[in-house]
């Protein structure tokens, strides 16, 4: 689905990645990526969606390389992501702006991605007046429309409890598995990603640290060297 | 989350579908709205003076002008100060057309068109890209060579220089004479269904899928690129749109004033347009218009007083500070909130 060639993306002197191979996890597969801040989690994945221009290294997308391709060209090839800040229209309400998205993605079957994120009650408040936490529901809707074939997600539990973000990630699991979707999402939340991803990549200072079930990475001592500590 | 997944309430298919007016409603409002402009083209020609009606032919030109630059405004988030550079030149194309080129009234005004809409495709295609401030001056920049470039030596003669030209044309256009577009109560009936015709096109494209994607655009282009969208070409077009806009009124007033002249495409007439934008509310299609009738008016009278310049900038004041949303989006939002108090009394 996804394979990630030695990427490097710099920001002036900053090497955030650092020649990153990475093979994404096929669908139904819930792809874990963590690190201490600064690791270049949220730089891998604005690389693979586009968002910033990889230095140097390849991207390869259903076979394809797309690491020139601009994000809405790899949208419409379903690839999606959310946000770590809640990236939504806040002055269209929910209902508006996840019709002219599932109408420029001729997604016809919007009503399952409401249902999964419980978006019923809220569909004519406007986006700016919902609570924070419906927001981040909308700003995942807004990925999980035109039935995505990645979908990729930073820090879906920003802002949320550790309650509401472990069912959140139960939901896109439950929901990546029912639709064969392939999904990998970054996240603080160590807890939430050991008991929800398959599979779970560690980056450490923009560089590959480890890849593997989780309970491979929680006795992985370099893992628990450079991450985990006494969490592990 | 709010709870389990198995406590969630089903969604109906179609849940996107937005609640519409009843149809009762609509024809109601298309009848009233058909009424008051038949009204407003024919009563004022019985009613009103020459001058008055001058006054008004002239306002409502503004207004037009003023439309095209509330919707790109309002619709995408930039404002263009270079109008005047479209409203002008066409006329001095269509003169020119004329003149020089011995074409008929018709085929002038299709060059013409034709030329704004090469050249706003060619001036957006490489500043729509920019940053709203940097937008606006280069409309600012683009409209300033333009009101230069027909006083060049060089092309002095085909724009006459400062002179400007003169502007007839014989026989008939769309059925009516050069005689009916200069006469002041004859000329209210055209630029009032004029208005009419870009506020109403305006009005259309704003509530179409079109106009949706440019206000999604205005409010974050990045959630639009990750949902799929192009957010060049839609803002590239509605900049085409009110340049056709700024065009067709430009001839408008050329064929109402006979003539044609460096002062039509100047920064004054691209800034009272701004400012009939914001005095009449760019959120709608009647704000701009109704915007340029109150300026207009207000000029006159305050020039009859003889301190134009002072008076108009404090009226302009006042009225941005008290109507923030312009005078009809004030009118707008007292009516909506009068609704929704009777709404939530019967509830």
């Amino acid at each position: 689905m996804l394979e990630i060639e030695k990427l490097s993306v710099s920001y002036g002197t900053v090497q955030a990645l650092q020649e990153v191979d990475l093979k994404i996890a096929g669908a139904g597969v819930l792809h874990g990526v963590i690190g201490p801040n600064g690791a270049g989690k949220s730089t891998l994945l604005d690389a693979v969606s586009g968002r910033r221009r990889p230095t140097a290294g390849a991207i390869r997308y259903r076979g394809e390389n797309i690491t020139r391709r601009s994000v809405a060209w790899r949208r419409r090839r379903g690839m999606a992501r959310s946000f770590q800040r809640t990236n939504i229209f806040q002055d269209l309400t929910v209902r508006e702006q996840l019709a002219l998205v599932a109408w420029r993605l001729r997604d016809d079957r919007v009503e399952d991605v409401i249902e999964v994120m419980d978006l019923g009650d809220y569909l004519d408040e406007k986006a700016g007046r919902i609570a924070y936490g419906v927001q981040r529901r909308v700003d995942v809707a807004l990925a999980l429309i035109g039935r995505p074939q990645l979908l990729l997600m930073d820090e879906p539990g920003a802002g949320l409890s550790a309650e509401e973000t472990l069912r959140l990630f139960e939901h896109v699991r439950e929901l990546i598995r029912e639709r064969g979707i392939a999904a990998v999402v970054v996240e603080h939340d160590v807890d939430a990603v050991f008991a929800c991803c398959g599979v779970v990549t560690v980056l450490d200072l923009g560089r590959h640290l480890a890849t593997g079930a989780p309970a491979e990475i929680r006795a992985d001592k370099r893992v628990i060297t450079a991450y985990l500590g006494s969490a592990a | 989350m709010n709870g389990e997944a198995a406590a969630r309430v089903p969604v109906q298919r179609d849940a996107l579908r937005a609640p519409t007016a009843r149809a009762g409603w609509r024809i109601g409002a298309g009848a009233a709205a058909l009424l008051a402009f038949g009204v407003g083209a024919v009563a004022p020609q019985y009613v009103a003076s020459d001058f008055i009606l001058k006054l008004a032919d002239g306002g409502l030109l503004l207004g037009i002008l003023a439309l095209a630059i509330a919707f790109l405004m309002s619709q995408t988030g930039l404002v263009t100060i270079g109008a005047a550079s479209v409203y002008g030149g066409v006329g001095y194309f269509f003169a020119i057309g004329m003149t020089e080129w011995d074409l008929s009234p018709l085929a002038a005004i299709a060059v013409s068109m034709v030329v704004v809409i090469l050249y706003a495709a060619a001036l957006g295609a490489l500043i729509i890209r920019t940053t709203p401030l940097a937008f606006m001056m280069l409309t600012l920049a683009a409209g300033e060579m333009i009101s230069h470039a027909v006083l060049l030596e060089g092309l002095r003669d085909y724009t006459s220089g400062a002179d400007g030209l003169v502007v007839s044309f014989q026989g008939t256009l769309f059925g009516l004479e050069s005689g009916d577009f200069t006469n002041a109560a004859r000329f209210w009936a055209i630029v009032w269904t004029a208005a009419w015709v870009a506020g109403l096109a305006a009005w259309g494209v704003r509530r179409s899928r079109f106009g949706a994607v440019l206000r999604a655009t205005r409010q974050n282009e990045e959630r639009m690129r990750f949902s799929g969208f192009d957010t060049y070409a839609p803002r590239l077009a509605a900049f085409v749109f009110v340049n056709v806009i700024a065009g067709a009124c430009g001839l408008l007033h050329v064929l109402n004033s006979g003539f044609v002249s460096p002062e039509s495409l100047g920064l004054g007439v691209s800034t009272n347009a701004l400012v009939a934008a914001l005095i009449g509310g760019t959120a709608t299609s009647a704000g701009p218009l109704v915007g340029g009738l109150i300026f207009a008016f207000a000029q006159d009278e305050f020039g009859a007083r003889g301190f134009t310049q002072l008076l108009t900038g404090i009226a302009i004041v006042l009225f941005i500070v008290v109507f923030p949303g312009g005078v009809v989006g004030a009118l707008d939002a007292f009516v909506r909130g009068m609704f929704r108090k009777r709404q939530q009394e019967s509830d």
